[in-house]
């Protein structure tokens, strides 16, 4: 697991700060935004795992194109777990395996982002953004011990809603409040999507 | 601008580097009781209420890397045997002797498989120098060539199987043995006399419809 995340998210990083520099040559207003995150499975995502996944955070650079408008990379990381109790699965006619299962579900989306600010002023300003790009996902499924991982790569869009609270009028840092909904088709191990509903809370801090 | 970017991308590679940290390794939230798995399979076309006595080996045969390695009869292997029979008896059927035309034979096996890897351990060689100062040595400023280390691993796991064979239909079958039903058990401390039990009981539970 290791392995997979440090390769995906070193390459994912070193294009974030490529893509990011190249900009910064034309700009000196980026923004850094850094978002704790709790995701909820949904869609057939829940046939495996319902619980919400609380380690989960999402990072990224937006390069503004007006003042309420602005575009940029994302990376976000998500870590999914459920342990179902023993039982008897039927793996067919006459063969039965009784196990413990525990899924473990991780997901690291690189997103292509674009935010729209409502107001230009005032003290909550609310944002729409969305992203579209690749979520590079880990897939384990354990039969008590025994695990079958996999890695891949698929589509990924995501949409979302929030609110940005500047600390001051001088200051361009602002806290960020919001929820998004993520489409992530799958289509492996019977699972069709790996769609959630995410919840967030974080800053974004001007670069200068 | 840039030096900012750079720390700020050097901080990301550190944060992914701590993100498999991150992760919750299902191993860990595991008791050794819920690391085994029980698999069975069974004839479906075998009529398992048409049979009515069986006869079960004495010793338990040793297979290690799908090798015979013999029969052996240790601990573990009586309280399979008796535990075994007894939910056989529960399930209405009779033990017999091998000479008294037993309609079923249950054979018990411990199979274990070893898997080997080599893995380096360069990096123990890297702060050799701390561990052993070559002043220990009498030799003051001198350093260390490292060695090309590497070392070799072994892992062994292993399996309960227990296989019931239909002696009643040999003949019919073409003269062949046929197993008609197999449990395995694997996972965690599977040889532990305190788990025998509770394995060959949980073999039996999923397998409802092995009864006279």
């Amino acid at each position: 697991m290791k392995s997979f995340i440090q390769r995906y998210g070193v390459i994912a990083f070193l294009l974030l700060a490529v893509g990011t520099a190249a900009q910064a040559q034309y700009h000196n207003d980026l923004q850094f935004n850094v978002n704790y995150n709790v995701n909820i499975p949904s869609g057939s995502f829940r046939n495996f795992i319902t619980n919400p996944a609380y380690k989960g955070f999402t990072a990224g650079l937006a390069y503004p194109i007006t003042s309420q408008l602005r575009v940029g990379l994302s990376l976000g990381y998500n870590d999914y777990y459920q342990k179902y109790p023993r039982r008897v699965y039927s793996e067919g006619a006459g063969s039965d395996i009784s196990a413990v299962v525990s899924n473990s579900v991780q997901q690291l989306p690189l997103l292509a982002t674009v935010d729209y600010t409502l107001l230009k002023k005032g003290f909550i300003r609310p944002y729409v953004g969305a992203g579209a790009g690749v979520n590079f996902v880990s897939f384990d499924q354990y039969l008590g011990e025994f695990d079958n991982p996999q890695s891949s790569a698929h589509f990924a869009v995501r949409g979302e809603a929030g609110i940005l609270i500047p600390l001051s009028s001088y200051s361009g840092t602002a806290i960020r409040i919001g929820g998004s909904y993520n489409y992530a088709p799958y289509n492996r191990n019977g699972i069709r999507n790996l769609d959630n509903w995410g919840i967030h809370a974080g800053v974004s801090i001007p670069i200068r | 601008m840039n030096r900012t970017i750079i720390r700020l991308t050097v901080g990301a590679l550190l944060g992914i580097t701590l993100l498999g940290s991150c992760k919750k390794d299902p191993l860990n939230n595991l008791t050794n009781d819920e690391s085994r798995i029980y698999v069975t399979n069974y004839d479906t076309t075998a009529v398992f209420s048409s049979y009515s006595t069986f006869s079960i080996a004495d010793s338990v045969a040793v297979i290690q890397d799908n090798q015979f390695a013999g029969r052996q009869k240790n601990g573990f292997d009586s309280l399979a045997i008796n535990a075994v029979t007894q939910l056989m008896q529960q399930r209405g059927y009779q033990k017999v002797g091998t000479k008294d035309n037993p309609e079923l034979a249950i054979g018990i096996s411990r199979i274990y498989n070893t898997s080997t890897g080599v893995f380096s351990y360069g990096d123990y060689w890297d702060y050799y120098g701390g561990y052993w100062d070559p002043y220990y040595w009498g030799y003051p400023g001198y350093g260390y060539y490292d060695p090309f280390a590497i070392g070799v691993y072994s892992i062994q796991t292993g399996a309960l199987e227990i296989d019931l064979l239909d002696l009643k239909n040999a003949t019919a079958n073409g003269n062949k043995l046929k197993a008609i039903w197999t449990g395995m058990a694997r996972g965690e401390q599977v040889f532990n006399t305190a788990n025998v039990s509770n394995e060959v009981t949980a073999l039996f539970e999923q397998s409802a419809y092995l009864k006279k």
